[in-house]
């Protein structure tokens, strides 16, 4: 057990250091900053000055050997655009994206669980029918077009929340469910998985052989076995709305990291992309490496996969 | 356990109706497109950035809704020669936090601008400026380097007066946290992409804004900025498309208020590549084939006024009785075969997207016109990103859809860069004997003079048409019915020390 | 009864002919339907289209759908904003979606399965290798690196077809690595290598036939999911741009305008949605006729 924590620390450690490099590789390929920063009217040799000044006109290869021992040390350099510390910035953003995703999980977890055991149970029904169908819809309905639609039945229609922007508690609802369509579905259809593959397990026909009551079958075996699947879907999927709050945060101008990438990406911002993309991914590296120690540690049929 | 329980009920209630935000009488709320990218002028770039520092900041001179620098912390202004100013400071201005404005503020304001140290983004309109002396507490003289008739507008741009003593004491990182200056507003908070929170400054010189808070709110998508004005959220809304504004005219607690704007759009000619674009003929057959007025009416709901040179009314040297190019793409054919392409030949065409209003719309308009008279057009719409490298970069094949604001509200703000000379990043065309006359214009004090050297300049530039000019942008703002005395401007900034609820 | 273990290849080609052949007859049919229709529309796009797709006229903008008031017969599903006939533009956007769900899929696939094949049947050092590989692009958000790639390469069809698959294929590397791995301890593998077969033959006669299916699988599934996909990126101005009309573009266009022309972007966003609901459900058919427990079932 110990010796399996080890290695996959130490995979995790390779994982993210894979990712700097990487990073760092896309964002240099996106162009010029200089072009964006400047006014139109600036000169040549401001041109020529601010490029020296962040440090581009180095071959590559330097360029990412300064980066990477930048960021070992906590270092993620500073905003071409803002000239403020790039890690104080997404620090500051990222309790927003947070919570959003936070709010978004639970959200899906509430939809999609029941969902999915009561399409499972009534295999073949129009009941699985019906919800696997509003699984599979969740999944293609562009989730921008979902977002605005909210907004204009919700907020402007109906006046319950605000149509965009942080303020009030309730500011956190329309977002939270446009990023939850699209994982409340996916979630749902695994979730129906899982628990049908518990369902025709041994144990559960053997245990309505004796004559346990369905009810009891369902929730004190079926459910709780197939929670653990259930729970690493969930902290996948928590890593993944971390990274994918992009477009919500853009339509419901919300302020997190979602917003401070896209931001950076069309101002080629090269070190607010490169640090939100490596601290989001870092994030997901440690979830999946904690919830694979508590698989390990709790299921003992799991074995190395 | 009950009564507690109702308490709870009643704070989520309040809570709920607080939160539904509607902006108060005390309160007016703006909802642009785009974020301030920082609290410091010197790393300001674009008209969105300025719209927070007018706010909170004054300067010596400032645009008037006619683009004409009026003064503002100047009282008045001499000009002692061709390249020595002096300017007579207002007295009694005080800072927000009660400091009196003095010329040393001046002078270390504008010094910072100039700063190689500093390396302010606008800097590069400043660098005609030799030196800024202090005369007495409320004189102050600049010097430049050559003559210089534009010096106030510059002095319109960016020149934000900063506290000179605070600033450098809490060193410049420190103090932007929490900027102080001399304008209708003070600064109270900022959440970046979030919103930033003025207050009003009861003690302005030009007298107290008539209402309490001003909040700026960045809201990139148009449907949900639409939506805050809908809700009430919001009094002022800006970038707003023109197939919205039907609609919106129609909606009972909404104003639209059209404004002329100093911004142009036209079609870069890149006439450093092939040879038909070196030959005037040719780039004159390009602007005959574009039916203005039909862009105009159907693709911009009637936003925008055909535009001849590139520059508009607000721009000083403007001349007026120059008509734009009309719709003929009969002559444009023979324009064509005059010029030995009687056949037409390829142009590459790129335009960006989401840029200016309606571009890659309006571009592909442009490029099935062209297709019209025989000007085979392969068309690319890009990413702004990619597109500015490649502008800047002259990399730019043939042609290139673009739009130019109005910084200076000067001819030379955009003739400068575009045909100035050679080496400037955004020239695609130039002269020697252009160049030389524009150098003129740019340094000749006296006003009538410049401007009939413009008004030759302008025909010359009609003439060899060394871009496709297309229109001139009409800017719509939408507002709620309740604000009142807001009065939209051509150059986009928005103003609120004479508004009210 | 010969299996799916028989060592007789000639055997289990035949048996798997007679399968084919029942499976076709077996599919359903509405989602069937609609992705053959989505293959004529984008064929035939010029003949069966009313209007030409880029044609503006304004007096025709945004006229409302043709059962609502001031609808009109020659524009079905109404006009967008320049007065661009909705149906046509559905019509020729079709063109772009096969290809971008179609070609994004096969190029993930084919990337992702050639990966995860090698991981799963090497083991050791390569395994390793691959599979860290696969985390790190797992675990980057895969919008903002999608985004990150066009910006630099610039949005053509092709280059979004690159990013997609870029950022795609390893939804395939993990569960084709395990299949692989399951496979190359079977007994007809071991048969191979001691009769003396190279390694990368044996990838490809033994191995890639039998997770051949689970590909299929994936595959079908992940068609909607590239259109969607593309329809993001539209949204964030990196899709395919004009005056090439895509599905996604069409619903990015018309998202400004959902309070007074819902029909600009909603018949587009329908569109989308009825071919990932049909890409998903032969995709659950699929795995459904090809799972073994299946056959047990029925």
């Amino acid at each position: 057990m110990g010796l399996y924590i080890v290695r996959r620390l130490w995979h995790s450690v390779i994982v993210v250091f894979g990712v700097i490099v990487i990073t760092f590789l896309i964002a240099r390929v996106m162009g010029d900053p200089v072009a964006l920063l400047l006014p139109p009217d600036a000169s040549k040799e401001q041109r020529i000055a601010m490029t020296h000044e962040l440090g581009l006109d180095k071959p590559l290869y330097v360029q990412l050997a300064v980066y990477v021992g930048q960021v070992v040390r906590g270092d993620f350099g500073k905003s071409f655009r803002y000239n403020q510390p790039v890690l104080r910035l997404v620090l500051e953003k990222f309790p927003a994206t947070l919570y959003l995703t936070i709010v978004a999980t639970i959200i899906s977890i509430m939809i999609s669980l029941p969902l999915g055991v009561i399409s499972a149970v009534r295999r073949g029904t129009i009941t699985d029918r019906i919800g696997m169908g509003l699984a599979v819809l969740g999944q293609s309905i562009p989730n921008f077009w979902a977002g605005i639609m909210l907004i204009l039945l919700f907020a402007v229609k109906f006046r319950l929340f605000p149509p965009s922007g942080y303020a009030g508690w309730n500011a956190v609802i329309l977002p939270a469910f446009t990023l939850a369509l699209f994982f409340a579905a996916a979630t749902a259809r695994l979730t129906r998985s899982n628990v049908l593959d518990e369902l025709d397990a041994d144990y559960v026909r053997y245990a309505r052989l004796k004559g346990v009551p369905e009810r009891t079958v369902l929730l004190r075996h079926v459910i709780r076995n197939a929670f653990i699947s259930i729970l690493n879907m969930v902290a996948l999927q928590f890593g993944l709305l971390l990274g994918g709050a992009v477009i919500t945060e853009f339509i419901f101008s919300w302020p997190g990291i979602g917003r401070l990438s896209i931001d950076a990406i069309y101002g080629r911002d090269f070190p607010v992309v490169q640090a939100t993309v490596i601290i989001t991914a870092s994030c997901f590296i440690l979830i999946n490496l904690f919830v694979d120690v508590v698989y390990m540690a709790t299921d003992p049929r799991v074995k190395r996969g | 356990m009950k009564k507690g329980f109702l308490v709870v009920l009643v704070g989520m209630a309040l809570l709920f109706a607080c939160s539904l935000g509607y902006a108060s009488k005390d309160e007016v709320v703006v909802c642009q497109g785009a974020e301030v990218n920082s609290l410091d002028p010197a790393r300001h770039n674009s008209v969105t950035d300025e719209n927070y520092a007018v706010q909170v900041f004054d300067s010596l001179y400032f645009f008037d809704a006619n683009g004409i620098p009026q003064p503002r912390l100047a009282l008045s202004h001499k000009v002692i020669n061709d390249t020595t100013w002096e300017f007579k400071l207002r007295k009694g201005v005080k800072f927000h936090d009660g400091t009196v404005l003095t010329a040393k503020d001046v002078k270390f304001s504008i010094d910072r601008m100039i700063d190689p140290q500093v390396k302010a983004l606008f800097g590069t309109f400043y660098s005609t400026i030799k030196e800024v002396t202090v005369v007495d507490d409320y004189t102050v003289r600049i010097i430049t380097k050559s003559p210089d008739p534009i010096l106030l507008n510059r002095l319109s741009l960016s020149g934000w007066i900063l506290p000179a003593d605070l600033v450098q004491k809490q060193g410049a990182e420190t103090f932007f946290q929490k900027p102080i200056g001399t304008g209708p507003f003070k600064f109270v908070s900022w959440s970046r992409n979030d919103r930033m929170i003025l207050e009003a400054n009861q003690n302005y010189w030009g007298g107290a804004p008539k209402f309490k808070r001003l909040v700026i709110r960045p809201v990139p998508e148009i449907a949900a900025r639409v939506a805050e004005l809908q809700t009430g959220n919001a009094d002022v809304i800006s970038s707003v498309p023109p197939f919205l504004l039907g609609k919106l005219k129609e909606m009972p607690n909404v104003t639209v208020q059209p404004v002329l704007s100093g911004r142009t759009i036209f079609v870069y000619i890149n006439t450093y590549g092939q040879d038909a674009l070196k030959n005037k003929k040719v780039r004159q057959a390009l602007n005959y084939a574009i039916d203005r007025k039909s862009i105009i009416d159907s693709i911009l709901s009637g936003a925008g006024v055909p535009n001849a040179v590139a520059i508009t009314k607000y721009h000083f040297g403007f001349d007026p009785t120059l008509k734009p190019y009309t719709y003929d793409p009969a002559k444009a054919k023979k324009l064509l075969a005059e010029a030995g392409y009687p056949n037409g030949f390829k142009v590459e065409f790129l335009s960006p997207s989401g840029r200016y209003v309606m571009d890659k719309e309006i571009a592909e308009a442009v490029a099935k016109m062209l297709n019209a008279i025989g000007v085979q057009t392969e068309f690319k719409v890009m990413e702004w990103g990619t597109l500015v490298q490649i502008y800047s970069g002259k990399k730019l094949k043939d042609l290139g859809f673009i739009g130019w604001g109005n910084t200076l509200s000067d001819a030379d703000g955009t003739y400068g860069p575009y045909f100035g000379s050679a080496e400037s990043p955004f020239s695609y065309y130039t002269t020697p004997a252009l160049a030389d006359k524009l150098n003129k214009a740019r340094t000749t004090m006296d006003k009538k003079k410049r401007l009939a050297m413009y008004k030759q300049i302008q025909a010359e530039i009609f003439d060899e048409a060394p871009l496709i000019f297309l229109y001139q942008q009409v800017d719509n703002y939408v507002t709620s019915k309740e604000l009142k005395g807001f009065q939209a401007r051509g150059d986009e900034f928005l103003l609120f020390y004479k508004v009210s609820k | 009864m010969a299996g799916k273990n028989s060592t007789d290849n000639e055997t289990r080609k035949a048996e798997q002919k007679i399968k084919f052949r029942m499976l076709i007859r077996r599919i359903p049919k509405i989602p069937a339907a609609i992705i053959l229709l989505l293959f004529i529309s984008s064929v035939s796009a010029q003949w069966i289209a009313p209007h030409d797709p880029t044609a503006q006229t304004l007096l025709d903008a945004l006229k409302p759908p043709v059962w609502l008031k001031g609808g009109s017969a020659s524009y079905i599903l109404g006009t967008d904003a320049l007065g661009r006939d909705v149906l046509s533009r559905i019509i020729y956007g079709s063109r772009v979606s096969v290809i971008v769900g179609f070609a994004g899929v096969l190029l993930s696939a084919f990337v992702g399965t050639l990966l995860g094949m090698i991981a799963g049947y090497s083991g050791g050092k390569i395994d390793s290798v691959i599979m860290r590989f696969t985390d790190m692009m797992l675990s980057m958000p895969y919008i903002l690196i999608a985004m990150a790639i066009i910006a630099a390469i610039g949005p053509s069809l092709t280059n979004i077809i690159i990013a997609l698959a870029l950022c795609n294929w390893v939804g395939y590397t993990r569960i084709i690595r395990f299949e692989s791995m399951k496979l190359s301890t079977a007994e007809f593998v071991d048969m191979a290598v001691i009769s003396g077969s190279g390694r990368f033959r044996n990838l490809f006669v033994h191995i890639l036939p039998n997770v051949l299916n689970t590909v299929l699988v994936l595959a079908t599934l992940d068609v909607g999911k590239m259109i969607i996909f593309e329809a993001a990126l539209s949204f964030l101005g990196l899709g395919v741009q004009p005056p090439t009309v895509t599905w996604g573009g069409l619903c990015a266009d018309g998202r400004s305008n959902l309070s007074f022309g819902w029909w600009i972007a909603t018949f587009p966003g329908i569109a989308i949605v009825m071919t990932c609901l049909a890409g998903n459900l032969i995709g659950d058919w699929l795995r459904d006729e090809l799972d073994p427990r299946h056959q047990l079932r029925t």
